[in-house]
């Protein structure tokens, strides 16, 4: 009997098990795609350009096993969000637009020990008091004005820059990825239009879809994970989600334009000129990674400035100190980053890597691991988990939409054989923001979720609410059930929103 | 010259057209004032733009990146573009193989509106093509 199959507009897609479907290799592809999805998100997911992206991304040398779009994969320029492709490193190539402008965008929670009673009857002042002190919207500032010299310094020293002038402490570094710091990083090969947008952007959130939530533990599914990472039920918890800002940006532009100009050759194999990419081994594709190294740890340090503000204005307003608090970094997660990993793969007898069924043997690879809107997700025992969590798993924080609450998972022992050791990143998107526009009013919105669910938002813009309504995102329950079923993201917690601040 | 914002799931696209290769640049960079927000006051002080670049799609994406990057070091929205002159090969003051621009904008203070942040201009689906009454382009901005 042949597996099942579903027809999405010109692409047939197999059923290879359950929540995982394939899209044949044939033309110029060098693998097959793959998507993880239940029936229903794969109505969504074919409902936009997601799978002609996903499948144009097996376009790219080097590309190993698969490409592979996550359960909350979308449309978006090039690489599909919740793309991730695993890019040979010593003859693949590595590709700007496959990590996305905003370099490390992600999210970091921040655990307290108050409870939801210990909130209630202040969500307007705290709500008030976080919008005031924590720079957001377009033209806003940040928490710190840096000169070139400051900003050379927080390229190549990461959290640890923000630790050593008083953003923060020790213990943060540890429950930060790589400890916070990318040493990787080359502050030089950042342009100087980058650095003069990013000068005056350090510590603020942007605008669009980031946002910083003071939110309420609703549900612990797991009691021994939930113990690990200091979970419980009614507990209040505080979600940042931004990234790099215009430095980010510009430098994964800056990079484009440069692989436009010198490879061309490549450039002209690649269905779609955003999947541009650098080969592996050449001059421009190591100054990228310098360059988007460099950018994880300005993304890094701005997460940290705003966690550290966001301590002091609940120190003020609750007339404690945060260490009484414990106003504790649980995890800080990137979902747009390309990293080198050595993950093992199947080869076949040419040495070569090749799909499950044809492998000879497994051999250890270095692979540019490229997560565009997907997280990494490391199962327990992995030495790249950091000390406070190895026998557990690694923290994975998935922002749902304002309504529909979020989840904090743990990498799931099927991670590293299905996904290079990733899972999904949040709701993804389904509405777009023109449509959400003319579908919402912002003032409704706002009014609705504070009546309704004693959410209380504010914003810069009143579109910006508009646009993030909770109709405009997919269901997070449901990304999260297949995430958890496949085991590559296994469900811990479940928080919901209290007050949230956006630009 | 004109254009129109498009539907695009995260992000958003601007369709134009102009009488013209500068119409058509300067309808484009409205199309992005526009996408960041809905009504711009009337104040604030114009200010030149010079880029160059080797296509012609090569410029209209370095024109626009170049006014995304003034937009965060000035603190000003650039809106009602005017693209002066474009030249380049085979137009009339043809100068070998460099595109170039020049253009203005008004630059209205972040400070005075509470405009979006569009991250950056993408090549996916970008196209820039002659019609037959003029110029078309189709650009997908990251917001």
């Amino acid at each position: 009997m042949s597996n099942p199959t579903f027809d999405a507009d010109g692409i047939t897609l197999e059923q290879v098990r359950e929540y995982v479907w394939e899209v044949p290799q044939e033309g110029d592809m060098r693998t097959p795609a793959r998507v993880l999805a239940s029936e229903a998100l794969l109505e969504e997911i074919a409902d936009d350009k997601t799978l002609e992206q996903i499948t144009n991304t097996t376009h790219l040398p080097g590309i190993t096993n698969y490409a592979i779009c996550m359960p909350d994969g979308h449309q978006g320029y090039g690489f599909p969000v919740g793309g991730v492709g695993a890019l040979d490193a010593e003859n693949g190539c590595i590709s700007p637009g496959a990590v996305g402008y905003d370099i490390n965008c992600g999210v970091r929670m921040m655990r307290t020990n108050l409870t939801y009673d210990d909130l209630r009857g202040r969500e307007e002042e705290l709500v008030d008091s976080l919008f005031a002190n924590v720079p957001s919207g377009l033209g806003g500032g940040g928490i710190v004005e840096a000169g070139v010299d400051t900003v050379d310094e927080i390229l190549e020293r990461g959290v640890e820059w923000a630790v050593e002038n008083g953003h923060g402490v020790e213990e943060d570094l540890l429950h930060c990825e790589d400890e916070g710091i990318r040493t990787e990083a080359d502050a030089s090969k950042i342009s100087q239009k980058a650095k003069d947008r990013g000068k005056n952007q350090i510590g603020s959130l942007g605008s669009g879809n980031h946002f910083l939530e003071v939110q309420r533990v609703t549900d612990v599914f797991d009691d021994e994970v939930g113990d690990a990472y200091g979970l419980e039920e009614d507990q209040i918890v505080v979600l940042i989600h931004c990234g790099s800002r215009g430095l980010g940006h510009q430098t994964c532009n800056d990079y484009l334009r440069k692989i436009e100009q010198q490879h061309q050759g490549l450039l002209d194999q690649l269905p779609d000129k955003e999947l541009a990419a650098a080969p592996a081994g050449s001059q421009l594709a190591e100054d990228y990674y310098k360059a988007m190294n460099a950018a994880i740890n300005f993304a890094w340090v701005n997460r940290q400035l705003i966690m550290h503000r966001t301590r002091q204005v609940f120190e003020r307003v609750f007339d404690r100190t945060w260490e009484e608090m414990e106003m504790e970094l649980l995890y800080d997660v990137a979902h747009n980053i390309a990293k080198k990993e050595t993950h093992e793969v199947g080869v076949g007898p040419e040495g070569r890597p090749v799909r499950d069924g044809e492998a000879v043997e497994r051999e250890e690879r270095e692979l540019f691991v490229h997560r565009k809107g997907a997280t990494r997700a490391f199962p327990a025992g992995h030495p790249e988990v950091p000390d406070a969590y190895r026998d557990v798993g690694q923290p994975v924080i998935i922002p749902g939409s304002m309504g529909a609450g979020n989840y904090v998972l743990r990498g799931g022992e099927n991670s590293m054989d299905l996904t290079f050791g990733s899972t999904a990143h949040g709701a993804g998107r389904l509405m777009s923001r023109t449509q959400a526009k003319n579908e919402y009013w912002g003032g409704d919105v706002q009014q609705e979720l504070e009546e309704q669910d004693q959410i209380y938002v504010k914003a810069q813009s009143g579109a910006t609410v508009a646009e993030e309504a909770p109709g405009v995102y997919k269901d997070v329950d449901e990304v999260v059930r297949v995430s958890d079923a496949l085991g590559i993201g296994d469900k811990v917690a479940r928080t919901f929103p209290v007050c949230n601040i956006k630009g | 010259m004109s254009f129109e914002l498009r539907d695009h799931t995260a992000d958003i696209a601007v369709a134009a057209t102009g009488e013209t290769l500068e119409g058509v640049f300067a309808a484009v960079a409205d199309g992005l004032a526009a996408a960041s927000v809905d009504d711009a006051p009337d104040d604030g002080a114009r200010f030149s733009v010079s880029v160059s670049a080797e296509s012609r799609e090569a410029l209209l994406f370095d024109y626009l990146d170049e006014l995304i990057y003034l937009r965060d070091v000035r603190a000003e929205l650039p809106v009602d573009h005017e693209v002066a002159a474009i030249e380049g090969p085979g137009r009339s003051d043809d100068k070998g193989d460099t595109w170039s621009l020049e253009a203005s904008a008004r630059g209205v203070p972040l400070a005075e509106i509470d405009a979006r942040e569009v991250k950056a201009v993408t090549y996916s689906e970008m196209r820039l093509e002659r019609i037959d009454d003029g110029w078309e382009a189709y650009v997908v901005f990251d917001v």
